[in-house]
């Protein structure tokens, strides 16, 4: 499995969506139920699959599909 | 000063995530899986945290084997007194049957409770004012939100807890690092009901915020990223000075790290951001939810009686919440009585 693809699972695992939902419109003010909790919960599961510890910044970063790869290229996880 | 015992009381009324109204089985199942709260105990309309607090205060004095005329102060922390007035503890002196001499003080600071209370009767004992303190700490946080917000509901349960704390020249200090940010307060706050914003048939208008958080300003709110973001970054921090500050070894010099059991995703993070022993950080938030300032005198009566009944422990201690405020507390106890958590 690819970065890309292990983003994109843990993405629809949180958010209970198909992987056809992730595009650039798949955002914090766009999706329901994207609350802190769910927030949380999807930056633990990066963290986990990429074996990576985000700084608190960088999980409040984490508003949007978009975003969560910027921030992971931040940590050298190629996509 | 010493501790002497502890204890905790919740209302016999257990609700699984999945016995809330606004969850679904499979919401429940995520919920349980990542929150992780699975359960929490609710108390009825007509008993308070008051109520919760004085059985656990009962319970105490008497495994303690304390004349009530020996208590010297009584500290009640919790944000839902019986009244706004008079002062709860002053309610629960009566009650209790404790003597007039009794020092009486509410402490409405919300999960760090215990912590100010432990601060205040430390001081006063150390003083030399006064010999004995009985801390209750319990709310009965559930009704103070908005029964259909489901952003807060499913996070607190009720309880009461006591602790009893006794001069005692031998002991240990008890060295506390308090923080606050009241530039965060809106994070979690009940807009109306003060005097700032009197209760008005305003206070009662619903509205609908989405993702299933309906709530009218006289209900409390948590304003979640504000909350999560706090949480994430200042009690680490704190935790970090204070074990720098008394060079401990967080490995060799700590028993136990009791967190304030606000969420699994919150109390997960400072774990592993502070790379802190697993098997030292005791969780009950499965059983209980979040108990408010209770927390950390919950952990105690229910995971870590054994271990505190009988052997010298060296406990350091996260809390954060209401104000903005928080801190980390070092306690180095001798063997203390621990009473089993009542349900009544």
């Amino acid at each position: 499995m690819t970065n890309l693809e292990k983003l994109n699972k843990i993405f629809c695992e949180v958010f209970s969506v198909e992987e056809a939902a992730l595009n650039s419109e798949f955002n914090k003010d766009n999706v329901e139920g994207w609350d802190s909790v769910h927030q949380l919960s999807l930056t633990t599961s990066v963290e986990d699959e990429f074996d990576i510890m985000l700084d608190a910044v960088d999980i409040l970063e984490f508003t949007s599909y978009d975003n969560a790869k910027q921030v992971l290229a931040k940590y050298e996880i190629e996509l | 000063m010493a501790l002497r015992g502890v204890t905790g009381t919740v209302p016999n009324h257990p609700v699984k995530t999945a016995e809330l109204p606004y969850f679904t089985q499979s919401e429940a199942d995520t919920f349980d899986a990542t929150v992780g709260i699975k359960n929490r105990y609710i108390a009825p309309p007509d008993v308070c945290a008051s109520d919760l607090c004085v059985d656990a205060g009962e319970r105490l004095l008497s495994g303690l084997g304390w004349e009530k005329e020996s208590v010297d102060v009584l500290l009640f922390a919790s944000v839902t007194g019986d009244y706004k007035t008079p002062p709860t503890s002053a309610i629960i002196q009566d009650r209790m049957g404790l003597p007039s001499t009794t020092f009486v003080l509410d402490v409405p600071m919300g999960c760090c409770g215990c912590m100010y209370c432990i601060n205040i009767a430390g001081n006063m004992l150390s003083a030399g004012t006064a010999k004995r303190a009985l801390v209750l700490v319990g709310d009965t946080a559930m009704r103070m939100g908005n029964p259909n917000d489901k952003s807060r509901g499913p996070l607190f349960g009720d309880s009461g807890t006591a602790l009893a704390l006794e001069y005692d020249p031998s002991a240990s200090d008890i060295i506390i690092e308090f923080n606050t940010m009241g530039s965060g307060a809106s994070a979690l706050m009940t807009p109306h009901g003060g005097y700032r914003h009197p209760i008005t048939k305003d206070s009662f208008i619903e509205e609908d915020f989405g993702n299933g958080i309906i709530r009218a300003p006289k209900d409390a709110l948590i304003n979640g990223m504000d909350v999560f973001s706090f949480a994430i970054t200042k009690p680490p921090i704190s935790v970090k000075k204070m074990l720098d500050e008394q060079g401990l070894d967080k490995d060799k010099d700590v028993d136990f790290f009791l967190v304030h059991q606000a969420n699994k995703l919150i109390v997960d993070r400072l774990v592993k951001k502070l790379k802190l022993p697993v098997e030292k950080v005791p969780y009950n938030l499965q059983e209980f939810g979040n108990l408010g300032g209770a927390s950390i005198l919950m952990l105690m009566a229910s995971e870590l009686g054994e271990e505190l009944s009988s052997r010298p422990l060296t406990m350091l201690c996260s809390s954060f919440g209401l104000g903005l405020t928080w801190g980390t507390m070092l306690l180095r106890t001798k063997p203390i009585r621990v009473i089993p958590v009542s349900k009544i």
